[in-house]
């Protein structure tokens, strides 16, 4: 039997972090990944901090465009609030090549890395695993990462954490249309084809995330929602983002555009903090501990912090209770789980368009001049929320 | 668009094997009369993988785009879901 000192599930962001860890401190490393290729299965929007995916993956990120414009449009009922945002150092990118890139990156640190192999059991010993049954044959390993994403049918299965459920989960589906890069400068005014943007529109009732973002040469967009609103109203997702593109004006915009890609993919919106990290020698990382943060949407660069984490466990042979204290210590991580609470009163519903309700008429006093609108009405109504929304929307940046 | 043109669009590999199965049908026929038509499995699922047909569910699983929402949105944890094998299924190019 094959035998190494790491094997990683899954050739994302923090398979290829955490075998680049292992695999940089001189360890035997093997990463299985399900798809043809790394990447071939990952869906998100894709926008990524380009300091932070350097400083573990180095300089030569292939990225699409820079992210110039944040806008985040906020809609009650059919009128939006837009708020524009200049950020820096955000670029968009498209997950196949991002992905393959930082597979490459592990490899060339000497992991190992296949692909077209799907786990399907770990063998267990006691407290600990001794080898992964693949549909390729078994392997097995001094200790196991788990970065199999967010159907994390392997942590199920060994009893380290329990599925997702409708209450704190998400369904988003994607389209990305082919446009010429000069009809994207002039749809969005864009001086060249370096200038990029990302949107965010968020709707109440039903509760609707919404994201476009601008590639080289094409645009995609789409929609998220909560499972269990979804269900109990019966809503199709697809209709929904149809639904989203028509009330946004954008179906018109990507009229005539061709269609290249629809996808669909389940956001985490509950996991790490309240629920176990690892198992003896086997330790989770990424979307299969939860780690997207809730309000920038943003599961790359947690997905790449907690891999990295995760290498370093094990190497080091970290308990649960170390390899838990060493994620809470790190930034990324821990705004998470600082995130959780606001997280799960805005997947209740209420509070989404509680927030929106008070920006929308804050700014529409501000706008005309009422002040004492804002004292009155605004203060009086909102006070108790004003500290949430506000670190809402500081944070949605 | 047709949900069906929007499939079109993606590459896609057989698995022989089924990575999709309900457990116990009979689940299905009560989920039915608890919750109506369309039950959370079909309306939920964005790739129509889920029909009602003779008081049982058919699964289109060539169909799937691997999203694992049907799963989780099924009351009655009656649905077996495992990824395809050998690297089948989608393949996605933007992803």
């Amino acid at each position: 039997m094959l035998d190494y000192d790491v094997v990683v599930v899954g050739a994302g962001p923090a398979g290829s972090a955490a075998a680049l860890k292992a695999a940089s401190a001189g360890k035997k490393v093997l990463v299985i990944e399900r798809g043809p290729e790394p990447g071939s299965k990952n869906v998100s929007g894709a926008m990524i901090r380009k300091d932070f995916v350097s400083s573990v993956f180095g300089e030569d990120i292939p990225f699409e465009r820079k992210v110039d414009t944040l806008k985040l449009s906020l809609y009650e009922r059919d009128n939006p609030i837009n708020i524009d945002f200049r950020p820096n150092n955000l670029v968009t990118t498209g997950r196949l090549k991002l992905d393959k890139w930082m597979s490459s990156v592990a490899e060339n640190a000497g992991a190992m890395v296949i692909s077209k192999t799907t786990g399907l059991n770990l063998i267990w010993d006691g407290n600990n695993a001794k080898t992964l049954v693949t549909d390729r044959g078994e392997v097995s390993a001094k200790s196991f990462i788990l970065a199999e994403g967010v159907n994390a049918l392997l942590s199920m299965k060994s009893g380290i954490r329990r599925d997702l459920n409708t209450e704190n989960s998400v369904e988003t589906v994607k389209e990305v249309y082919s446009v010429k890069k000069e009809d994207i400068n002039s749809i969005f005014g864009f001086p060249d084809e370096n200038t990029g943007m990302s949107w965010r529109f968020i709707m109440t009732d039903p509760l609707v995330a919404g994201f476009l973002y601008t590639y080289k040469d094409s645009i995609s967009v789409g929609i998220g929602s909560p499972i269990n609103q979804l269900v109990e109203r019966k809503i199709r997702p697809e209709k929904l983002l149809d639904d989203f593109l028509d009330k946004t004006g954008l179906a018109t915009k990507l009229k005539g555009y061709s269609l290249r890609e629809y996808s669909a993919k389940v956001i985490p919106e509950g996991g790490f903090p309240n629920m176990n990290v690892s198992r003896g020698n086997v330790y989770l990382c990424g979307d299969a501990l939860g780690l997207v943060d809730p309000l920038t949407f943003d599961g790359i660069s947690p997905a790449i912090a907690s891999g990295s984490l995760a290498g370093t466990a094990a190497l080091e042979g970290y308990t649960p209770d170390i390899y838990k204290y060493e994620m809470m210590k790190n930034t990324e991580i821990s705004k998470i789980a600082k995130e959780r609470k606001l997280e799960s009163e805005f997947m209740s519903g209420n509070k989404a368009s509680e927030y929106i309700n008070m920006i929308s008429l804050l700014l529409k006093n501000w706008a005309s001049g009422d002040l004492s609108g804002i004292r009155g009405t605004v203060i009086e109504n909102y006070k108790n929320i004003i500290p949430d929304m506000l670190s809402f929307v500081i944070n949605m940046r | 668009m047709k949900l069906e043109e929007k499939l079109y669009t993606l590459r896609y590999k057989k698995d022989e094997e089924p990575h999709l199965s309900i457990n116990d049908a009979d689940k299905c026929i009560e989920c039915e009369k608890e919750n109506g038509f369309p039950m959370p499995c079909i309306s939920i699922c964005p790739a129509n993988v889920y029909s009602w047909e003779d008081n049982k569910i058919i699964i289109g699983y060539e169909n799937c785009v691997e999203c694992g929402a049907c799963r989780i949105a099924c009351p009655y944890e009656n649905i077996h879901w495992e990824y395809p094998r050998f690297g089948k299924g989608i393949a996605l190019r933007y992803g």
